[in-house]
């Protein structure tokens, strides 16, 4: 294509736009409405369809609504020591595991980032590891080894079942946060007579905290909803929140893991909206793609 | 600084990950000798290495049901997930609007809800005094199949699980397209199907190796979904590695699950550690 026909498309393309975006179709439009429709059935139906059966009292199907009203299931719950304790726990080990993992993986991250060692993408793939055997084979082959280390139905043991699924998310997505801020800045930053702590706290850091806040945010989450281990390694002492839901769905009137459902998606809800943008904005998505 | 995740991944994986292997290879001792005390039925190696409990497992045929439920479930959900997320990318890059932002607020929802809470709402949306089943009848269907507790449900659960994911990813890659290149190809008269096919798409080929992967890892190894909404046989080797361990008492056999499902979800990683090998080095190339 020569340069003058290039030309004529660039000219021509912004007149072209707006007539296709003026003119659509009844059809189309209706197949838009039915897609929204379809989406929004199958993604939030389910999870209104439980918020109602929360006050529900009496509801026999094949009514669309409860045939009578309650609050009494909110009352089983915050009246139950049981469960409000598990709302507690939750609370203490998901901020716990939280900071450790970025203790230990914000670090890593910058140097995964800055330095290039050999065999650095390997580490970065093995860190994925985490993620490639099952989770329950792993969980059992732990169980053995942490009988002889003692950490069976223990704070620390809990602590590091759950710290196990944040690592990819807290090396991944800051690792790509500090490989998107541009080194000139940092070179510039220097020129000017800037320490290396000073560099990394008033230019890397700050431009790269969105990243971070988002490795943060899903490390919180993952922490926060692991059931699975925790139930094996903290089972009878450390009942959280999720491993609750399990007995909950089983030997309770639905009402009440309704109740449950709902208080523990506040957290998840409150933290993802303060993401949202974030994560939206392709932090999480830069996070997988290894360079 | 890399030493402390890659230790803690090490010792509390790669250690656990190891053991496990040669526990299912009849070796009882060191790290195993513990869950070796407790279990019943076990196959031990006493010279070498025996594929005793292998041979157990696959001869089996509940076990090789499962197998093929974890696979189809597996295949099934990665179609469809990459279908959505593929028409929801495309609508939010080419259309754009109020439409495409519900589209995309709503295709990011479960990212909000832990996967316990989502598997309990699916369950109790598809089940016999569900949602679905309730229109169903008010609508004069009164014996509308009940999905929930059966493998289409575990499939439902997964693609509403995974969807974020692909959705956040495809559109990341496809707002990498520049307009230009777009415009160019619709004004050189290919269709919409054609420009996608033609320029879309090859440019998008690593977004989707990486939904792909990651979705079927993901359905390989998951538990709560196929155990909160899934029936009780055939059911995905999840489901089955927690009965071998829980109520059979059998962690040999459990492993032996673990360590095929590991194999099945390794290859498919090799498939995402290649794409994105080659893409960084074609990278290197232009740059």
């Amino acid at each position: 294509m020569s340069a003058v026909e290039q030309g004529a498309l660039h000219a021509a393309a912004p007149a072209a736009r707006p007539k296709t975006a003026r003119r659509v179709p009844l059809v189309a439009r209706a197949l838009e409405t039915l897609l929204v429709i379809c989406l929004f059935l199958f993604m939030l139906g389910p999870l209104i369809w439980l918020a109602v059966r929360a006050f529900a009292a009496v509801w026999f199907f094949p009514r669309m609504l409860p045939n009578s009203w309650s609050l009494e299931w909110w009352r089983t719950v915050f009246d139950s020591p049981q469960f409000m304790h598990s709302v507690r726990l939750s609370f203490e080990f998901a901020p716990t595991v939280t900071i450790i993992s970025a203790a230990i993986c914000i670090p890593a991250a910058y140097a995964f980032s800055r330095y290039r060692f050999p065999g650095r993408r390997t580490l970065l793939i093995s860190l994925f590891a985490t993620n490639a055997f099952p989770k329950f084979g792993l969980y059992v082959s732990m169980a053995g080894f942490f009988y002889s280390l003692n950490l069976m139905g223990k704070f620390l043991g809990v602590v590091i079942v759950q710290l196990i699924g944040t690592i990819v998310f807290m090396t991944w997505i800051p690792t790509a946060a500090f490989s998107a801020v541009p080194r000139s800045l940092e070179d510039a930053a220097r020129d000017v007579g800037a320490g290396p702590l000073r560099v990394f706290f008033r230019v890397t850091f700050p431009l790269a905290a969105p990243g971070i806040l988002v490795a943060i945010i899903l490390s919180f989450l993952a922490a926060f909803d692991e059931a699975q281990g925790t139930f094996l390694v903290g089972v009878p002492n450390y009942i959280t929140m999720p491993t609750q839901m399990y007995t909950l769905v089983i030997d309770y009137p639905q009402q009440v893991a309704a109740v449950f459902s709902i208080l523990l998606a506040i957290p998840s809800v409150v933290l993802m909206g303060f993401a949202r943008k974030h994560v939206m904005g392709g932090r999480l998505a830069e996070g997988f793609q290894i360079r | 600084m890399v030493l402390p995740p890659v230790g803690v991944v090490a010792a509390f994986i790669g250690f656990p990950v190891v053991a496990a292997i040669a526990y299912t290879l009849g070796k009882t001792g060191g790290p195993n000798s513990m869950v070796a005390s407790l279990a019943q039925h076990q196959h031990v190696a006493k010279h070498g290495v025996t594929l005793a409990a292998y041979r157990e497992m696959l001869g089996d045929h509940q076990v090789l049901g499962d197998l093929w439920a974890t696979v189809w479930v597996t295949v099934v959900a990665v179609l469809i997930v990459l279908a959505m997320s593929w028409t929801i990318a495309l609508y939010l890059r080419l259309r754009g609007g109020k439409i495409a932002a519900l589209l995309s607020g709503l295709s990011v929802v479960p990212l909000f809800i832990p996967v316990v809470i989502a598997s309990y709402a699916l369950v109790t949306f598809y089940s016999v005094d569900g949602f679905v089943r309730t229109v169903a009848y008010n609508l004069g269907y009164h014996s509308f199949p009940t999905v929930g507790y059966t493998l289409t449900a575990v499939v439902i659960g997964e693609v509403w699980v995974n969807v974020p994911f692909g959705v956040l990813m495809l559109s990341s890659g496809l707002n990498g397209v520049p307009d230009s290149l777009i415009e160019a190809s619709r004004d050189a008269g290919a269709s919409l199907s054609r420009t996608v096919r033609s320029v879309l798409f090859p440019l998008n080929v690593i977004p989707t190796v990486i939904v792909a992967t990651f979705t079927a890892i993901y359905v390989l190894g998951s538990f709560t979904v196929p155990y909160l909404v899934g029936p009780s046989a055939p059911n995905l080797l999840g489901v089955s590695m927690s009965n071998y361990f829980s109520s059979f008492n059998q962690p040999q056999q459990s492993e032996v699950l673990a360590v095929i499902v590991f194999v099945l979800a390794a290859g498919i990683g090799a498939v995402y550690v290649w794409a994105n090998v080659r893409a960084s080095r074609r990278a290197g190339q232009v740059a």
